[in-house]
């Protein structure tokens, strides 16, 4: 538990040491600009929010702002029973659900860490740096990403996760994304009990936008290294409403993290019914 | 910037680096055995031969040289291996004792986890306590990886 809590701290360190570093190397830095000049806060058409359905997008969260995010996966397989049972079920409402609150804040320009915590005890806690702005170049936005989660409220079993997010955005009309990740730890057997103890996921996703302010998402994740269960895989439609995103979803597991992602759907024939809510606070 | 860039690479890979060593450790899931490891001597030196601070008593206590009717399985050190790998259970027919690389078929498994179907009762006899589902798992691994005779 130690040592996770220090790469924790390095984690973050890492995050902010670039304007450290900045601020060594540079004699004279501009001085930053109003807030009301942050480009960071306008809106992004073709990335309304930080997450497709449960992969990291590169928008990035403004300095010193901040976001909120609410998941639900409910419990009720859609493909059980005949359709009257799924609407005695208000289709899947009435079941039990996994939960997740997630919180981000904007710790520098183009640097965001935050936590995420569902409803079975699981904590992630993340960081993402906006290496490449797709706004500034004109070919993708690349961040770094790194997440840890840890079981029983951070307690027990630790999860590190550490990729890329490369986006493209498609003119207006949503994004595309590629998002290699390696997770490590993903089995919660130790090493000498099992063949693969780590997953590398390569995450593909997409955002189209068919509406003015909704859109159809969608991604797939496979996997190679250990690989219970089945690819994750979610689809879903969304609405933004000023700093609102409402999205309705359809997931074959209920993972919301990183590590839970990287143990795979429950099967294929199981789909859940979910969703995301989440809030700018900018 | 390539600065900043160079400086979150470097840190990015220390942390990756340094997230190996998040695996669990074997000794938090084989409880009162924490020494206990995926090998056939340490199978027979912490679980056949001896028992453990759970209060558990170790297999050989019947299961020797003198008790070999028990089932005709001698556990004790010298023949316990040869007793045990692709030999034929004189409790059940037809069920093998320790089918190489395949834990779930092997009768050892079924009966240390009391599973529906085993001729007489779980082992140990005397129990509870009975292993733990840690130190099953290994002995399945141990299983699972060929049970050489190591």
């Amino acid at each position: 538990m130690k040592w996770s809590r220090l790469f924790l701290a390095v984690t973050l360190i890492a995050v902010m040491w670039p304007q450290v570093a900045g601020a060594q190397t540079k004699p004279a830095p501009a001085p930053a600009p109003a807030p009301e000049d942050d480009p960071d806060r306008d809106p992004n058409r073709n990335q309304p929010d930080f997450t497709i359905v449960n992969l990291p997008t590169t928008l990035r969260v403004p300095r010193f702002k901040s976001a909120f995010r609410v998941t639900h996966r409910f419990g009720r397989p859609l493909g059980a029973g005949d359709f009257g049972d799924l609407a005695n079920d208000f289709f899947g409402l009435d079941s039990g659900a996994q939960i997740g609150l997630e919180y981000r804040f904007g710790l520098i320009r183009g640097g965001q860490v935050g936590i995420h915590r569902t409803s079975n005890k699981t904590i992630e806690l993340f960081g993402q740096y906006n290496v490449l702005e797709e706004r500034k170049n004109g070919v993708i936005g690349l961040d770094a990403f790194y997440s840890i989660d840890g079981t029983n409220n951070f307690k027990d079993s630790y999860t590190p996760a550490l990729g890329i997010v490369v986006s493209r955005e498609l003119g207006g009309y949503g994004a595309i994304y590629v998002e290699p990740m390696w997770v490590n730890n993903s089995n919660p057997l130790p090493s000498e009990l099992t063949d693969d103890n780590d997953t590398f996921t390569l995450g593909i996703g997409g955002r189209l936008r068919i509406r003015p302010t909704v859109y159809l998402v969608g991604e797939f994740i496979p996997r190679v290294g250990f690989e219970p269960g089945v690819d994750y895989g979610s689809f879903g439609i969304e609405k933004r409403a000023g700093g609102h995103v409402f999205q309705l979803n359809f997931s074959n597991g209920f993972g919301t993290t990183m590590g839970q992602v990287a143990r795979g759907g429950t099967g294929s024939e199981d789909w859940y019914l979910g969703f995301n809510i989440s809030r700018k606070f900018f | 910037m390539h600065v900043y860039r160079y400086m979150v690479g470097v840190a990015l890979l220390a942390v990756s680096i340094g997230s190996a060593a998040c695996d669990e450790s074997l000794s938090n899931i084989t409880g009162p055995t924490p020494n206990l490891v995926p090998t056939f001597t340490s199978i027979q030196n912490e679980i056949f031969s001896n028992g453990d601070s759970s209060g558990r008593v170790a297999c050989t206590q019947c299961h020797n040289a003198i008790g070999r009717l028990f089932n005709g399985l001698d556990l004790s050190p010298q023949v316990s291996y040869a007793n045990l790998v692709g030999v034929a259970s004189r409790g059940k027919v037809g069920a093998i004792r320790v089918i190489a690389g395949d834990p779930e078929n092997s009768y050892l498994i079924h009966k240390l986890e009391g599973r529906p179907g085993i001729v007489g009762v779980r082992m140990p006899l005397v129990g509870p306590p009975y292993l733990t589902d840690g130190q099953i798992l290994v002995i399945k691994r141990w299983i699972e990886l060929g049970a050489p005779n190591d």
